[in-house]
């Protein structure tokens, strides 16, 4: 079952004056259950705009949207920025609490198995200044994991980290992800760590319209070592490489 | 051909420069020595000026007028009084005026219904008020503590919807994304972020409410500090009018010091956690 459905969307800034630009165009795709969706495209594509337009932040200028839940109530949503977002002022804990929709003992307790499974729940009580850029990320994962969320977007997570942090940040996503079969819908420039981690990867192409939409069939758990992956990984590079010629070709 | 090389000095770290420092010139240039040369520096001007001018009592004249108004008995009284008054006027213009504050911060409807009396609060004075209040309300404890209320009130607004302004725009999206509840996103994101406005605005409701409370109790009566203050200053002897004046100032400057400075330590002792 889809537990996202976008129809025709469209997004236009500043409608109605003179510097009106559309950022996305005639969007459609739905995204089933425990999938690993990934949104790539070159930098201006509208790939951050789409997510916030599906997590409610951003409104969308036309089109349909529509999220169900398993439970049937209001559908739940986590996400992952591309900096952590907590508040300085509330330890871990308290960051990781502040999202959740009860204190029972059965939200505290998963609060704090995500935090292990993160490794840092040694780290509950500590105020998010006293962790690295590294660690205050695995804790925004950790959290939005914990929400239980039927839909878990992610917007280019590791690219404000080092390479070394990022792969082993994306190796401890997979495991989470692998136990959880949350439903993701990731957002990220690179084709390389698009391919690693998703089911499926849509392209988006300059003007915000989709431009393919790529099954990836590999068996899990991955690493960028693995020759498939690798072979997959350039060969999907190609055609991004294609689309960017595309692109070029037609604003000339 | 040979070439002379000019031996360079290696730079010495801050430890080193630390510890190559002498303990008198660290105890000279520190943060107290400065506040102690203002308080002496103060202190020699009225000590001057008192010497100049014969209208202007001098800090012995002072003291000895405190322990004759301490020998009356007249002190505790009074200066619970004025305390008691204060300290509600102060209290109420805190929560009234974080609530209105973001209120204001947060809503553009709230804003714009706010804006104007809060202008116009600004720019009525402490005398003003005083006179007003003790129009309406007489010679008792309400004039007092309505007069610092309304003195010091817009001040803590304005600090506290400047700060709900500023709070992080990528925390409140977070927070929109989650779904946090708007009674929740109010304690632990938008009140923990304006602390220091809220901590400012205090301390310009300390510092202008006094105004308010000495000067409705100056023309009020009803006892008080500033009711002594006027009693010293009709019998035309400046040295006990300046002695309230001295005792009040030095508590409001103590409170600042001793209690408020703490607590906005605590307040922020997040800040210091480094990683």
């Amino acid at each position: 079952m889809a537990v996202l459905t976008i129809k025709n969307l469209a997004k236009t800034f500043n409608v109605g004056t003179p510097k009106a630009s559309r950022v996305l165009d005639d969007i459609s795709f739905d995204v089933r259950g425990g999938t690993f969706v990934s949104i790539v495209g070159p930098s201006g594509c509208g790939k951050s705009t789409l997510l916030n337009i599906i997590s409610g932040v951003e409104e969308h200028t036309s089109g349909d949207i529509s999220l169900t839940s398993d439970s049937g109530g209001p559908a739940r949503m986590g996400y992952v920025f591309q900096d952590p977002r907590l508040l300085p002022w509330r330890s871990v804990m308290k960051n990781m609490m502040y999202v959740q929709n009860d204190r029972s003992e059965e939200t505290v307790a998963r609060a704090r198995k995500y935090l292990d499974m993160v490794g840092l729940a040694k780290n509950a009580d500590f105020f998010p200044g006293q962790l690295s850029g590294g660690m205050q990320q695995r804790v925004g994962i950790a959290r939005a994991f914990a929400v239980e969320p039927d839909l878990l977007l992610m917007d280019e997570p590791f690219s404000h980290l080092d390479a070394i942090t990022a792969r082993g940040l994306r190796a401890q996503l997979q495991d989470i992800w692998a136990q959880s079969k949350k439903t993701v819908v990731f957002v990220t420039h690179d084709v390389v760590e698009a391919v690693e981690l998703s089911d499926r990867i849509i392209v988006l192409q300059p003007g915000g319209r989709i431009y393919e939409d790529i099954t990836i069939d590999l068996p899990r758990p991955r690493r960028q070592t693995d020759p498939t992956v690798a072979t997959l990984q350039a060969e999907v590079l190609g055609r991004l490489e294609a689309m960017k010629t595309l692109s070029r070709t037609a604003a000339a | 051909m040979s070439t002379t090389m000019t031996p360079v000095k290696a730079r010495r770290s801050t430890t080193e420069k630390e510890q190559e420092t002498p303990a008198w010139k660290k105890r000279l240039t520190s943060d107290n020595a400065a506040r102690v040369a203002a308080l002496l520096s103060f202190f020699l001007f009225w000590v001057l000026m008192s010497a100049l001018f014969e209208r202007v009592p001098g800090p012995i004249e002072v003291v000895q007028r405190l322990v004759e108004e301490f020998q009356r008995g007249e002190v505790f009284g009074n200066f619970g009084m004025t305390l008691y008054r204060f300290g509600v006027g102060v209290a109420l213009a805190t929560v009234v005026g974080i609530a209105v504050g973001v209120i204001m911060g947060l809503s553009q409807l709230g804003r714009a219904f706010f804006e104007s009396p809060v202008l116009v609060g600004l720019s009525i004075p402490a005398i003003i008020w005083s006179f007003l209040t003790v129009m309406w309300f007489g010679f008792g404890d309400l004039s007092p503590i309505i007069t610092t209320f309304l003195t010091s009130v817009p001040f803590v607004i304005v600090n506290v919807a400047q700060g709900v302004r500023g709070v992080s725009r990528d925390l409140r999206d977070m927070s929109t994304t989650y779904n946090v509840p708007f009674s929740r996103r109010v304690r632990d994101l938008v009140l923990p972020a304006v602390t220091g406005y809220v901590a400012a605005g205090v301390r310009f409701a300390i510092i202008i409410g006094w105004n308010g409370v000495l000067l409705a109790e100056w023309f009020g009566g009803g006892g008080g500090v500033g009711y002594r203050a006027r009693w010293w200053y009709d019998a035309n002897r400046f040295g006990g009018f300046a002695a309230w004046v001295v005792l009040f100032v030095g508590f409001i400057v103590l409170l600042d010091r001793f209690v408020l400075d703490r607590v906005i330590q605590r307040a922020f002792r997040w800040r210091d956690a480094s990683a």
